[in-house]
C-alpha cells in the first residue's frame, strides 16, 4: 500500500508541477477576495474604531490566517474528478483495485496543496509587509490545537466535495449543483465576514454545519478567540461530521458506482 | 449595416446553440438569481455594520453592483467563450478560416461566441443601477446621469481593448492559454469602490488591470465628483486604448503562421 501511495504521489506531483503557471494563475484569482473583504472591513473598521467588538487589527488577522486554512482545508476534488464521470474516463481507474476517490483524489489534491502552499508562503509575507497585523493574540496551544481540527476538516470537506461530485453518476453534469455547494460553503464557514458579524439565524445553523469547520473555527482558535467551551464543541462537531460525510460519501459512491454507464466507452 | 447584420446571426447561431441545452439554462438562471440574493445580502450585513463604505452610501453600492454585473456579464457572454474558442483555434490552426472571411477579423473573433442566456442579466443589471440612483437620490442631476453612462461605456472599451491585447499575445506565445485568467482574477474588485482599497491595490486596479476604470469611475461621475477634464481624460483614454489593441491585433496576425499546415 505504501509503494502505491508512493507511485501516485510521484505521478502526481509530476503532473500538478507542470502545470505550475496555471497553479500561479489559480493562486492570485483566489487571492483577490479575501484581500477585498480585508479592505473592505478595515475600512469601515477604522471609520468607527471598531464592528461588533472587531477592530481594524482583528480583521486583519482574520482574513491573514484565512489565506492560510483555505489553503489547508480546502479542496478541488469537483475539478479533478468532475469531468472523469461525464466523459467515461473514470473507467480506468476503476479497474484498480484501488478507490479512486480516497487514493489517486487524495494524493492529487495534496499534491495540488503543497504546491500552492509554497506558492503562497512569499505572498503571504508581502502581504505581511503590505498589512502589518498584530499577531500578539496568537499563543502556541491555540495553533497546536487548530492544527488537528484543520486536518480533520480537510477530511470532512474532502468527503463532502466527493459525495457532491459523485452525484455525477446520476446527473452526469455537476457543476451547477456544486455551485450551490459552493454558496453554502461561502453562508456558513467564516470566508466573507467572521460569523459573528452574520445575521443571528445564520449564526445559529452555522454551529451545527461541518463548514465553519473549515474557516471561522480554526481562525478563531488561532486567534485565542475561542472559550475552552467553544473548542470542545468544535472538536465534538468535526468527530460528528467526520463519521456523517464519511457514511454519506460511502452510500453515494457504492450506489452511484453501480449506475455508472461509462460514457463515451 | 453589414456589422448589425453579421451580430444579428450571429445571435441567431446562438440562440439555436443555447435551445440545445434548456434544462441548463433554466439551472443558470436560478444560480444567477441565487448569487444575487447573496450579493444583496452581503451588502445588508456591510450596511448593518455602518451607513457608508469609503462615503459612499447603500443605494450607491447597489447601483455599483449593477455596475459591476455589467462588466461581469461582457466577461461572461462574450469574452471568456470567445476566448476559449480563439485559444483552441490557434492551438489546431482553424483560425486560416476566420482570417479568409472578409469581414474584420478582431470582430470575428470577439464577437462570434455569445452565452446569450446572460443578456438576462444586463437586464437585472440596469434593474439594480435604477433601484440605487433613486435610493441615493438627492444629489444626482440629469448631467451626472449622462456622464455616468458616457463613463461606463469608455470603461467597457477600455477593458475591450485590453482583452484583445491580452489574446493578441497569443500569437506571440502560443501556449498562452491564461490570457483572461488575470483579468478575472480582479473582477471581484469591481464589487466595491476602490476608494477603500489600499493605494497599491486601487493602482493596480485603476492603472494595470482597470476594473476600476468601469466600475467604480462613473459611479463617481454619477455621484457628481468628476469635473469635465477627468472626464473628457478618460474618453481620450478609451479611443487611444482602442487604436492601441486594434495595432496590437494587426501586429500579431502578420505573426500568426498557421498551426497544422
Amino acid at each position: 500500500m505504501f509503494l502505491i501511495i508512493k507511485r501516485l504521489w510521484q505521478v502526481n506531483w509530476a503532473e500538478q508541477w507542470q502545470y505550475r503557471a496555471n497553479l500561479l494563475m489559480y493562486l492570485l484569482y483566489w487571492l483577490v477576495s479575501p484581500i477585498i473583504y480585508l479592505a473592505v472591513w478595515t475600512s469601515i473598521a477604522n471609520q468607527k474604531g471598531s464592528v461588533n467588538g472587531f477592530t481594524a487589527n482583528d480583521f486583519i488577522t482574520y482574513y491573514m490566517l484565512l489565506l492560510i486554512c483555505d489553503q489547508v482545508t480546502s479542496n478541488i476534488v469537483i475539478h479533478t474528478f468532475g469531468y472523469k464521470i461525464q466523459d467515461g474516463s473514470l473507467s480506468g481507474e476503476l479497474i484498480r483495485p484501488i478507490h479512486p476517490m480516497l487514493t489517486n483524489g487524495l494524493v492529487n489534491n495534496i499534491a495540488f496543496k503543497m504546491l500552492t502552499i509554497m506558492g503562497l508562503t512569499p505572498i503571504w509575507i508581502i502581504l505581511y509587509f503590505l498589512f502589518k497585523p498584530d499577531f500578539s493574540s496568537v499563543s502556541i496551544t491555540g495553533i497546536l490545537l487548530a492544527i488537528p481540527v484543520m486536518l480533520l476538516a480537510f477530511v470532512i470537506g474532502y468527503l463532502l466535495s466527493a459525495t457532491v461530485t459523485s452525484l455525477a453518476f446520476w446527473t452526469t453534469r455537476v457543476y451547477s449543483i456544486h455551485e450551490f455547494y459552493f454558496a453554502l460553503i461561502l453562508l456558513f464557514s467564516g470566508q466573507f465576514v467572521p460569523l459573528t458579524l452574520m445575521p443571528k439565524v445564520i449564526q445559529d445553523i452555522a454551529q451545527y454545519l461541518p463548514f465553519q469547520l473549515l474557516l471561522y473555527y480554526p481562525i478563531q482558535l488561532i486567534r485565542g478567540k475561542l472559550s475552552a467551551e467553544q473548542i470542545m464543541q468544535g472538536y465534538v462537531m468535526a468527530f460528528i461530521w467526520l463519521g456523517i460525510s464519511a457514511l454519506l460519501f460511502n452510500w453515494v459512491w457504492r450506489n452511484g458506482v453501480k449506475r455508472y454507464s461509462a460514457v463515451g466507452a | 449595416m453589414h456589422t448589425l447584420k453579421l451580430l444579428s446571426s450571429f445571435l441567431k447561431v446562438n440562440i439555436q446553440m443555447a435551445l440545445a441545452y434548456r434544462a441548463d439554462t433554466v439551472v443558470n438562471i436560478l444560480l444567477n438569481l441565487m448569487w444575487l440574493g447573496w450579493e444583496l445580502l452581503s451588502l445588508n450585513i456591510i450596511f448593518s455594520n455602518t451607513t457608508t463604505l469609503g462615503g459612499w452610501g447603500l443605494g450607491e453600492l447597489i447601483s455599483l453592483l449593477g455596475v459591476f454585473r455589467l462588466v461581469n456579464t461582457l466577461m461572461i457572454a462574450l469574452i471568456w467563450p470567445n476566448t476559449e474558442k480563439f485559444n483552441q483555434s490557434i492551438r489546431d490552426g482553424s483560425m486560416d478560416y476566420t482570417i479568409l472571411q472578409p469581414v474584420n477579423s478582431m470582430f470575428l473573433v470577439t464577437f462570434s461566441r455569445i452565452t446569450v442566456w446572460r443578456i438576462w442579466d444586463l437586464v437585472l443589471a440596469i434593474i439594480l443601477i435604477v433601484v440605487g440612483i433613486n435610493m441615493a437620490g438627492d444629489v444626482t442631476t440629469p448631467f451626472n446621469i449622462l456622464t455616468f453612462m458616457l463613463l461606463a461605456i469608455t470603461g467597457t472599451i477600455i477593458i475591450y481593448s485590453l482583452w484583445i491585447v491580452l489574446i493578441a499575445l497569443t500569437f506571440w506565445f502560443t501556449k498562452f492559454d491564461n490570457n483572461v485568467t488575470i483579468l478575472q482574477a480582479l473582477m471581484d474588485s469591481g464589487r466595491y469602490p476602490a476608494t477603500v482599497y489600499p493605494a497599491w491595490l486601487r493602482i493596480i486596479v485603476t492603472f494595470i488591470i482597470p476594473i476600476a476604470v468601469a466600475t467604480t469611475i462613473p459611479l463617481q461621475a454619477l455621484r457628481g465628483e468628476l469635473v469635465i477634464g477627468k472626464i473628457l481624460m478618460y474618453v481620450a483614454i478609451s479611443f487611444i486604448s482602442f487604436f492601441v489593441a486594434s495595432k496590437v491585433w494587426k501586429l500579431g496576425l502578420k505573426r500568426y503562421s498557421g498551426a497544422s499546415s
